[in-house]
């Protein structure tokens, strides 16, 4: 990171992807999974949260989950069994996996009394017949929980509208932040980017938007400022010799940056990701019905889909395209221990990059952690590989070294008008 | 898996296991045959809470790829399948039915005469016991290339409500047109499908009153079943529901173990302890269960098999089968919430007399095993028994440990003596 590290915005976006509970204001409801619409929980005018995990040893959860479990459910229980959530009004567990259910099912017998536990029980489908209105029920029904919790009051439509209004903008302004990581990483490296999203999942809602945008605004402007001969004129990172290979970054919940991080210290930038916080939360449905809940019903089923959702065609066909146009060398997935859904998908996955040209490396994450040892031995031979294939096969006019180039346009709508807020 | 010299028991094995026997081979052998060009019958690839009695009403034919898991994994031979998928990128922390299953199907070999399970038509996976068969299913449908329906079940945590039947009604109806179209057969009319339909449920009925009433048998002192009849005994109940095949094998059963009950004859010699076994068998080691029946414990119930007992589909809901139907499959033991679930299991350890409860926890089954530790700890607490909790997994024996484990049985025999 460069000139940006002075932005006061950036600062207090990454200070309270940190440490999330320090940050989070009152009253809030915390919530698990990047399908629990955030906008209800405003629109109750209560401040969504979203739950992470603390990486390191688990303690108290050990007697409740064994140790098969996917590591960030059993890390999140954790952290709500210690008591550090404590200070929310209630929690939002969906209909994730097995492994959550059962970390919803330890909560909702020890949440401290008072305290909303709910289910928001989604289809798995994404398409056929009755989904729409299914979704739609459960969206209300989470309405009308949350209408009950104190401080809170039962959303109206224009509630719902303005709240779809204010995520919608966080959204718009990730997706300029997420142009200026494609174009430029050196400007904003993947592992900074994806730990202000996580910050923007935390704060007060009207303050992330505005800081969001106010990074995006400055990262651009500086985008632009920095463009020299030195770069190609789409403002993509020039790749003669030792230029660093581009990669796609695969996965489910980062507990941290850390795996990010060491993928960009063992000499990749991260420039498209398909991750919980990150890519799979940009592109939302159309939603123009004129039912609140069935709006968002759409939208959240019309998401980038997410690996326990089926049909998994569209994610497959999203995670292919990302890949070519974002013009990456190659594809890292973060594979989460005893994450079910997501290993299941990995070998067709691979194979599907790799008949796109993208060959893969997968790095198993543990609690949040790699084996640091190893996986950076695993990676900076991959990387190293990634670098001398582009070197080889990769002139200015080969697709997909100028396929960063064709990001410049949108890198310069970062953070544009509707957006803001 | 190491194999420590235990003292076990014998078996007193019923004999109308000698038919079991030939049941199952004659249900394979029609699935072969099906796809023979004589056979022209569709087969489907369907998970343990699939919706059978709507394909039995279309002529389908169904087989489970996880019973057919479990008859890899009892015959010790599910590692070089594993040992296949996991070449091919599938984790070893993924189920091990699931990674049998692929591993034939990669390999093209498999247990039955050599030969994998013959290719399916169509596939149908209920979400009603996990989200790996979701997953699974998708695995089988992208490498046979033929269509595959999800039967999305919500996750009834404290019941069911109407928006959640209406939904699992609505894609019941689908699944009726969608198997037709599979299997090349036309879109029956709603009142011929129903009709039919409505004898396979009766059938099922028959079944599930049937097994319901063995496991009423075995409340019996001593009991005339143990854990390892009913674990070989739940075949036809699992595959060939539906079936009248189904409901004359069980009528035998009935016989066969009232009888035992009439002359005192117990599955164990000398049974001093009386338990209940919770989650999957541990296929590859009946030794285990042998072990605890030579120290006189002998199971009573299991949640397992008692799973099955739940399509006694509710007559309130005679006139519309698709919506009984929907409730029950949405109601089954891994779909319901963990307090549910409590109620049910001390209902059993209360209706069957047990003295304590033995949890496998299934490295393979995160549906069936998280939330386990819960369970043992309100057996416990509430009703004062004792528990044990086995490490170990349904097929795949690299994460088991038989020595240890006999120690850790010991010891709990050891409390069980002294509450006795």
């Amino acid at each position: 990171m460069t000139n940006s590290t002075a932005s006061g915005a950036m600062d207090r976006l990454l200070a309270a992807g940190a440490d999330p509970a320090a940050h989070a204001p009152g009253p809030a409801v915390g919530y698990v999974c990047s399908y629990v619409p955030e906008e209800i929980i405003l629109a109750a005018g209560l401040h969504p949260v979203r739950l992470g995990a603390r990486p390191g040893p688990t303690g108290p959860a050990d007697s409740r989950l064994q140790s098969f479990s996917c590591s960030f459910a059993r890390a999140l229980l954790d952290g709500l069994l210690s008591g550090r959530w404590n200070g929310l009004e209630g929690f939002v567990f969906a209909y994730t996996c097995d492994s959550l259910r059962a970390a919803f099912e330890s909560w909702r017998i020890s949440a401290p009394p008072g305290r909303l536990v709910h289910f928001l029980n989604l289809p798995a489908r994404i398409e056929g017949p009755g989904v729409l209105d299914y979704a739609a029920s459960e969206m209300r029904r989470l309405s009308e929980a949350l209408g009950g919790v104190d401080g809170a009051h039962p959303p109206t439509p224009d509630d719902l509208a303005w709240a779809i209004g204010l995520i919608g903008a966080v959204r718009q302004n990730l997706e300029g932040l997420a142009r200026v990581r494609r174009a430029r990483p050196d400007l904003l490296p993947g592992s900074t980017y994806m730990a202000m999203a996580r910050g923007a999942a935390v704060l007060d809602r009207r303050e992330a938007a505005t800081l969001t945008a106010a990074v995006a605004d400055e990262l651009t402007a500086a985008m632009g400022a920095t463009v020299s001969p030195s770069r190609t004129p789409s403002g993509a990172p020039p790749r003669p010799g030792g230029g660093r290979p581009r990669v796609l970054v695969l996965g489910g919940y980062l507990e941290t940056e850390e795996p990010l991080r060491l993928i960009e210290e063992s000499g990749a930038d991260i420039v498209s990701d398909d991750l919980c916080l990150g890519g799979r939360r940009l592109e939302f449905g159309a939603g123009d019905d004129s039912d609140p809940y069935r709006r968002l019903a759409a939208m959240y089923l019309g998401r980038t889909p997410c690996p326990t959702k089926h049909p998994p065609d569209r994610r497959f066909e999203e995670i292919r395209s990302r890949a070519t146009t974002d013009g990456v060398d190659g594809a890292i997935f973060l594979l989460q221990k005893f994450c079910d859904p997501h290993a299941f998908d990995y070998p067709a996955l691979r194979d599907t990059l790799a008949e796109a040209g993208v060959p893969s490396l997968v790095i198993e994450v543990e609690l949040g952690a790699v084996s640091t040892g190893q996986a950076r031995t695993r990676l900076e031979a991959f990387i190293e590989t990634l670098r001398q294939t582009a070197r080889t096969s990769r002139g200015p006019g080969h697709p997909r070294g100028a396929a960063a180039g064709a990001r410049g346009p949108a890198a310069s709508r970062a953070g544009r008008g509707g957006g803001r807020m | 898996m190491s194999e420590p010299v235990r003292e076990i028991a014998q078996d007193r094995r019923l004999t109308v296991d000698r038919e079991l026997k030939g049941l199952i081979l004659k249900h394979y052998m029609s699935a072969f045959r099906a796809k023979s060009p004589l056979g022209r019958k569709p087969v489907a690839w369907v998970t343990s809470g699939a919706p059978v009695e709507i394909l039995l009403a279309l002529g389908i034919l169904p087989v489970y790829p996880e019973n057919y898991g479990a008859l890899v994994a009892s015959r010790k031979a599910a590692l070089p399948y594993c040992e296949a998928a996991e070449q091919a990128g599938y984790s070893l922390d993924l189920c091990a039915y699931a990674r049998t299953n692929i591993g034939t199907f990669l390999l093209g070999q498999g247990e039955l005469g050599g030969r994998p399970l013959p290719p399916p038509d169509l596939l149908v996976a209920a979400k009603n016991i996990c989200d790996v068969v979701v997953k699974w299913w998708e695995v089988a449908a992208r490498h046979f290339g033929c269509p595959l329906f999800i039967l999305d079940t919500p996750y009834a945590a404290d019941g069911l409500n109407p928006d959640q039947v209406a939904y699992v009604k609505g894609q019941l109806e689908d699944l009726v047109v969608f198997a037709s179209k599979a299997a090349r057969r036309r879109v029956p009319s709603k009142e011929a499908f129903e009709s039919k339909l409505s004898e396979v449920l009766e059938l099922t009925r028959q079944t599930v009153s049937l097994w319901n009433g063995i496991q009423a048998l075995r409340q019996a002192s001593p009991t005339p079943a143990s854990a390892l009849d009913m674990f070989t005994n739940m075949f036809p109940i699992v595959t060939l529901r539906g079936t009248k095949t189904c409901v004359d094998y069980y009528r035998k059963v009935t016989e066969e173990l009232s009888e035992r009950v009439k002359q005192g004859y117990g599955a164990v010699p000398l049974e001093k302890y009386r338990l209940i076994w919770d989650n999957i068998a541990i296929w590859y080691d009946f030794d285990l269960v042998r072990y605890l029946h030579a120290r006189g414990a002998a199971f009573v119930g299991e949640t397992y098999t008692d799973a099955w007992g739940i399509y006694d589909f509710d007559p309130s809901d005679a006139h519309d089968p698709l919506q009984a139907m929907a409730r029950q499959y949405s109601l089954i033991l891994l779909n319901i919430g963990l307090g549910i679930r409590k109620e049910r299991l001390f209902r059993m350890v209360r209706s069957q007399r047990a003295d304590g409860v033995v949890f496998h926890s299934c490295r393979s089954c995160k549906t069936y095993s998280l939330g386990q530790y819960e369970l043992a700890r309100a057996v416990r607490d509430e009703l004062g028994l004792p528990t044990l909790v086995i490490e170990a997994d349904m097929a795949d024996s690299r994460a088991y440990s038989a020595g240890p484990t006999a120690t850790r049985v010991d010891a709990f025999l050891e409390i069980l003596a002294g509450k006795a």
